[in-house]
């Protein structure tokens, strides 16, 4: 978890000590160390400088390893998958595919694959654009065409509320299936889409 | 020159100093009590701490308390120190009620993590929001406490102080659907519940799911908590031909129930929600359980460094009992009321100011924070935007995660 405390340094610089606007007595101790440090600015503004960066770079050292790093994640916990839109066969047309697109972000962090994308019915077959494996990518969202292939429109889910995609992930550390649950926007898409071929089904 | 080079030592050696102090305490371990001077700010938990579910709440409990023993150990807001007041409410509604009414009579409340029960919250939600008291609950899944009696059809927002960090049912029960269907390949389910609001609205979520994807349900029963005889139960179920029993309720009914429907002669898993996921519901199901399932919230502990710590931090502090599957959501939770009070103080020149309580329900809905459990904050409904499930399956007298999912819709 992140608990960082305030990064911020304590205490006041030599050099601001310096520019009081009361000037110190000649001859007291004061005056003494006044003198001393008129005349080494040079090595006292190094030294000021030196303590904030010194101060500032330990702070976010400290804050690095209390947070996780995205590189230390698995790519299921890198990985997004969300739904954009479907392109849906027209009402009359008679065909057994529809397609959609997702949206694909990848934290910043070692490369991760895309080693496959499937759905879990067995009726339904699927393929992607580009085809598997392909790299995640970190940067904006990528764009990525699935088309859903209906084998038979006897088995297809009616009006299922909750579809996945099923996404084999890898990086060198390794292979992980995660589901995305799209959401009721792309649910509704595919009934509709699954409707619609199952009420026109192709020869 | 050697005065230029006595000066520069000088500073750098200061530097390192103040390296140590700025930065605020590492935890090098043990988990100190120490006083932040000030004001003090109380958390409190409502959770059963005594009875069946006593696993569950003590580990609620504990990790809240580990929560705030950070946030004083690291000064995280400065001038506060964070106490934890526990009341149990043995998974009765009339005692989360009662306890609400208790912690809204104590004004150094400032945030209630709790409760573990949907039915419990929903019995306290209006008193704490009457008293704009901040409740964060880590293990409600009921959907109705954020979205309304009618969320099926229209969402609407019920109580503005209510939050959760554990999903809803509305995504558990049919993710439990799809994964038994298509993955486990069951095509007939004997359906079980509680009659709880939890039980019993878990169960109509995965039943809805399970019809459309062309399931069949082949029986439905429910079942008295209070009892532990379920030999009529399961002698039904035996009959059905039923390939999968999928029950919604808690695992200290769950455990004998499934004991007893495979005693009956029907070897065929038990499936529930993250009410039965628990070590104990293995000790009660016994040994016939390989292959039982449950979903839960969140992803696998071992799939998260920032859980891994939490892990870690917990098994330093010496608590006496496991944090459990609300561990985690309710460290978060508690998290997210410390860190409310901090925006809170920070806006008012570092004190808490005289209406604290609604200046930390209002800044509770802009929280967002990288937690145990993953980035934790809340949409409009004061749900969770981290909707994170797994199954997980007994394999070798322990659950095992089989499957995980995200919620991005």
């Amino acid at each position: 978890m992140s608990g960082v405390g305030p990064v911020e340094p304590e205490g006041s610089t030599l050099a601001r000590d310096a520019g009081r606007s009361s000037p110190p007595v000649p001859g007291s101790a004061r005056g003494r160390l006044a003198e001393s440090l008129a005349r080494h600015r040079r090595a006292v503004l190094a030294g000021a400088a030196a303590t904030a960066l010194l101060v500032g770079g330990g702070c976010l050292y400290a804050a690095r390893e209390r947070a996780p790093q995205p590189s230390q994640l698995p790519p299921s916990q890198r990985v997004r998958i969300t739904y954009e839109k479907a392109e849906l066969p027209p009402p009359s047309a008679s065909t057994s595919d529809f397609s959609f697109s997702v949206l694909l972000t990848t934290k910043s962090g070692p490369p991760v694959t895309v080693a496959g994308i499937s759905q879990p019915y067995d009726a339904i077959s699927l393929s992607s654009t580009p085809r598997t494996p392909f790299p995640a990518g970190t940067g904006p969202a990528r764009r990525i065409a699935i088309t859903m292939h209906v084998l038979d429109c006897s088995q297809v889910p009616g009006n299922a509320g909750l579809p996945f995609l099923d996404v084999t992930l890898r990086n060198t550390d390794a292979m992980e299936n995660h589901s995305f649950i799209l959401g009721e926007r792309y649910a509704q898409d595919v009934s509709r889409a699954l409707r619609s071929i199952c009420a026109h089904p192709a020869r | 020159m050697r005065q230029r080079s006595l000066i520069a030592i000088t500073a750098a050696l200061a530097a390192g100093a103040l390296t140590l102090t700025a930065c605020g305490s590492r935890d090098e371990g043990g988990s100190g009590d120490s006083s932040g001077g000030g004001t003090t700010v109380v958390i409190g938990v409502d959770a059963p701490l005594t009875g069946d579910l006593s696993a569950l709440g003590l580990g609620i409990k504990n990790s809240v308390d580990l929560a705030a023993k950070t946030a004083n150990k690291d000064k995280y807001v400065e001038g506060v120190t964070f106490k934890v007041e526990a009341l149990d409410d043995q998974a009765q509604p009339s005692s989360g009620q009662q306890n609400a009414s208790t912690f809204v009579s104590k004004d150094e409340v400032l945030g209630v993590v709790g409760p573990l029960n949907s039915s419990v919250g929903e019995s306290m939600q209006k008193v704490l929001d009457d008293a704009k008291l901040v409740q964060v609950s880590p293990a409600n899944t009921g959907p109705g406490l954020t979205q309304g009696a009618d969320w099926q059809t229209k969402k609407v927002r019920p109580y503005k102080a209510y939050f959760r960090t554990a999903t809803t049912d509305a995504i558990q029960g049919p993710f439990a659907a799809q994964y038994v269907y298509n993955d486990a390949k069951k095509k007939k389910v004997f359906v079980i519940d509680d009659k709880k609001t939890y039980g019993a609205g878990l169960a109509a979520t995965f039943t809805d799911e399970f019809k459309k994807l062309g399931g069949k349900i082949v029986g439905t029963e429910h079942i008295d908590p209070d009892t532990k005889d379920f030999s009529t139960v399961a002698t039904k179920v035996k009959n059905s031909g039923a390939d999968v029993v999928y029950y919604g309720g808690e695992y200290p009914q769950a455990g004998p129930l499934g004991k007893q429907i495979k005693a009956a002669g029907a070897k065929i898993p038990l499936v529930g929600g993250d009410g039965i996921y628990d070590p104990t519901f293995i000790q009660l199901a016994g040994k016939d359980s390989t292959g039982d399932l449950a979903t839960s919230v969140g992803a696998p502990v071992e799939d998260l460094p920032s859980a891994k710590e939490f892990v870690a931090k917990y098994k330093e502090a010496g608590y006496k009992e496991a944090y459990g599957a609300y561990g985690g959501y309710s460290y978060d939770s508690a998290w997210a009321i410390i860190e409310a009070v901090k925006k809170v103080v920070e806006d008012n020149d570092g004190k808490l100011p005289d209406d604290a309580r609604a200046k930390v329900t209002e800044t509770m809905q802009n929280v967002s924070f990288d937690g145990v459990t993953g980035k934790v904050s809340f949409d409009e409904f004061g749900d969770t935007t981290n909707k994170q499930l797994t199954v997980y399956s007994v394999e070798g007298g322990e659950w095992k995660p089989v499957k995980s999912g995200t919620y991005t819709g």
